[in-house]
């Protein structure tokens, strides 16, 4: 291993990257729109649901409680009539997704002190929408009772139940807050897998690999050369998106960088060692590119990056477990959001450490092997 | 025009053989979608139930057992132990294994007997925002329940009329998917964001490698013309996306069970004119790209993020910031999530949803014009 032969490698690289006039701009574009996707459409909470009201009572009382619906901001009312009829072509026609259906009767109802039912009816075409906005509106229509009851001053002395709900570590409840941090990991992941296996497979495609091989350069000096300029430009990245994510996002920082830079740097050694292994199962860019995809679809759907481990049928919940990305998202956001350290975090850290060491060594023996074939 | 025919049949024919050649590429283009709607829509949901609860009752009365026992009956909340310390909680927080915490303080039912608020603390875990914030709705809706119930039961204990407070009772109903079976939201919208996601990337490719193997001139000096190229490239993707659209569809019906209630014609129509209009999405990027890294990375980027986030599949787009839902009326799978998923599950034909159609179409001529116009400058 030569010090100056590994320079002028690495220093290749760079200028390959440069060469191509899209590549390197494309490279910084893609956290940009990546934190603009992650920040503002998945961190988006659900709010302003188009809803319709059905007001069949047409009384001051069912006025307040449709007004009750509009302040809380979560529905955004879009027509009112008074005819039943009209609920379902609104609905066909994805203009609404709530209905709020308020009989006659309500106002003399609830005067007389009875029951009165009042029918939510939610468009569960869209899942999310749909529990988000069934929950919100049952929490409505409860408050708007207590405050009803409490107003006409019948009992104010009852007894009750006063519950505090208390939200720990993310009290504003951003989902921003939890999506930044895991973007650093998918980043990393991006740059350092999918732009590598490409580097990788090109010059096996323009034969200039055995080239580089005819001269004194040795195996390991060359994967040197290759994984160095990426692993930099992946910590630029990585810094970038912190950067952003806590000056713009405002996403507020409670760890410790040193545990995050630890995770990460084990957590490389995963991403570059399947980058390795995709290069050499690639006679070509575009087969890497598939391998790529191959590799990164699952692991976006099952690390809990974006779709929630919680919410997975338990049969599916153990795969998890096999997804290295899954331990990077939990070392980020708990040491973002909850500052854990090591003492908590450990178990996750050992997983990294085996799969990275599994992997990169596993990558490593194969490519020396392959290189020599 | 018998001869563009022809000349257009034999870079198809090219195409072919090319694809024919690397079965991986089959693979990649035939099976990968099957196993990709497989995988997300078994492990995708969002459905939050059973959420690691644990309760803790420092009052220990009847009272106080009555009212935690409360969330044991509940879906939404799992209880998964009973602790006598608070210090247990924090650990158990800490360490995630659980997500929330009841915490019934000492003097709960004296304060009931007294006729006063008994106090009760629910703390929910924050870090995952999407089961935290429903977390927080359900146990707040738990709550304002069983300070009914306890109110009442006060009143009635008095000999007091609790009819006397008017309530109001909520029926939540849910339309077209009343068991809110995820895999029927997820399934039409899957069909749309996989096919989208593979045209995309395999054609824009398409331009580009030929530069780059030098097979490029070969073809310009042949009589063939830029749009005859250009059709003839297509013409195979085309057709594997169709295949796709109807093994999809076939795996949705048989083995997912996901109804098929609306219009067929209606579904193909848009299916024609979304898979015209992603493939112009490739075409351009190919028209523009300066290598095959560049194509395909601009390719992995454009059909992940702003083709699968601002789609509407599983993200709702009501809460995003103006500019981006702008944004999402410039990709097409915005539109046909939106077919899909009526067609299906709310039985729309084309007199309900001939605008997403209408624009799907728009958005197949016009990029497809832009397209070969780049296309064949870059051809040049």
């Amino acid at each position: 291993m030569k010090w100056a032969r590994m320079r002028l490698l690495v220093w290749k690289e760079f200028l390959q990257l440069r060469r191509d006039p899209m590549l390197l701009p494309l490279v910084f574009i893609q956290p940009v729109l990546m934190l603009l996707m992650f920040g503002y459409v998945v961190g988006s909470d659900v709010t302003n649901i188009p809803t319709a009201v059905i007001d069949q009572d047409r009384s001051s009382t069912s006025r307040e409680f449709v007004r009750a619906f509009e302040n809380t901001g979560y529905f955004e009312i879009v027509t009112v009539t008074s005819d039943e009829s009209a609920v379902r072509p609104l609905m066909d026609g994805n203009s609404v997704q709530v209905a709020i259906l308020v009989p006659t009767g309500l106002q003399a109802g609830l005067e007389r002190g009875e029951q009165v039912p009042v029918q939510i009816i939610v468009d569960g075409v869209d899942s999310k929408t749909a529990s988000v906005a069934s929950g919100y509106a049952s929490r409505v229509i409860g408050e708007f009772t207590r405050r009803r009851i409490e107003r006409t001053g019948l009992m104010p002395e009852a007894a009750g139940i006063d519950a505090r709900v208390r939200v720990l570590f993310n009290p504003s409840l951003r989902s921003v807050n939890a999506m930044i941090p895991s973007l650093v990991a998918y980043i990393l992941m991006l740059s350092s897998m999918a732009l590598m296996a490409q580097a990788v497979v090109r010059e096996r495609e323009r034969g200039t690999l055995e080239q580089m091989f005819v001269t004194p350069i040795t195996r390991g000096e060359y994967l040197f050369g290759k994984l160095t300029p990426y692993i930099m430009l992946a910590i630029v990245q990585i810094a970038a998106v912190m950067a952003v994510g806590v000056l713009w996002f405002r996403v507020p920082f409670n760890g410790n960088v040193f545990v995050i830079g630890g995770g990460m740097l084990l957590f490389m050694g995963t991403t570059l060692g399947l980058g390795l292994i995709i290069s050499m199962f690639s006679r070509n860019r575009q087969q890497a590119q598939q391998l790529t995809m191959f590799v990164l679809i699952p692991t976006i759907v099952l690390s809990g990056f974006i779709f929630p481990i919680e919410s997975m049928p338990p049969a599916i919940v153990p795969v998890t477990y096999l997804i290295p990305l899954r331990y990077a998202v939990i070392v980020l956001r708990s040491n973002f959001m909850k500052g854990s350290g090591l003492e908590a975090l450990w178990p996750e850290f050992v997983a990294m450490a085996v799969f990275g060491i599994a992997i990169f060594g596993f990558a490593v023996s194969r490519f020396q092997k392959r290189l020599s074939d | 025009m018998r001869a563009a025919v022809r000349r257009v049949g034999a870079i198809a024919r090219k195409e072919f053989i090319h694809i024919r050649r690397d079965p991986r590429m089959l693979v990649t283009v035939l099976i990968m979608p099957v196993a990709q709607l497989l995988l997300f829509a078994y492990a995708i949901s969002f459905d939050v139930t059973d959420v690691p609860t644990l309760l803790l009752d420092a009052d220990k009365t009847q009272a106080s057992r009555e009212y935690l026992s409360a969330y044991e009956t509940s879906e939404f909340f799992d209880v998964v132990a009973w602790v006598d310390s608070p210090a247990d909680i924090d650990e158990a927080l800490d360490r995630s294994q659980s997500r929330i915490a009841v915490w019934v303080s000492p003097g709960f039912s004296e304060a009931l007997e007294r006729g006063e608020d008994g106090d009760v603390s629910v703390l929910i875990d924050g870090s995952e925002p999407n089961s935290a914030q429903l977390g927080q709705t359900y146990a707040i809706a738990l709550n304002q329940q069983l300070d009914r119930e306890v109110t009442i039961e006060w009143v009635r204990a008095r000999g007091l009329d609790p009819e006397s407070m008017g309530g109001i009772e909520t029926h939540i109903r849910t339309w077209y998917n009343p068991e809110r079976r995820s895999a029927d939201f997820l399934v039409p919208g899957l069909m749309v964001i996989i096919i989208m996601i593979v045209t995309i990337q395999q054609t824009a490719v398409t331009l580009v490698r030929e530069k780059e193997q030098g097979t490029f001139e070969q073809v310009v000096v042949s009589p063939i013309l830029r749009w005859e190229l250009m059709v003839g490239k297509v013409l195979p993707w085309m057709g594997l996306a169709f295949v796709d659209v109807i093994a999809i569809t076939l795996v949705a019906i048989t083995l997912f069970r996901i109804p098929l209630r609306g219009d067929v014609f209606t579904l193909a129509t848009a299916s024609v004119f979304f898979v015209l209009s992603c493939l112009s999405i490739g075409l351009t990027i190919s028209s523009r790209a300066s290598s095959v890294e560049v194509a395909n990375l601009t390719g992995i980027m454009i059909g992940f993020l702003p083709g699968f986030m601002l789609s509407g599949f599983a993200f709702p787009l009501n809460g995003i910031p103006p500019f981006l839902r702008y944004l999402s009326y410039a990709f097409p799978g915005r539109y046909m999530v939106t077919v899909a998923r009526s067609v299906f599950l709310k039985g729309a034909g084309m007199s309900v949803l001939w605008p997403q159609v209408g624009a799907l179409a728009l958005y197949a001529v016009v990029g497809l014009a832009l397209a070969s116009v780049m296309y064949a400058r870059r051809a040049r």
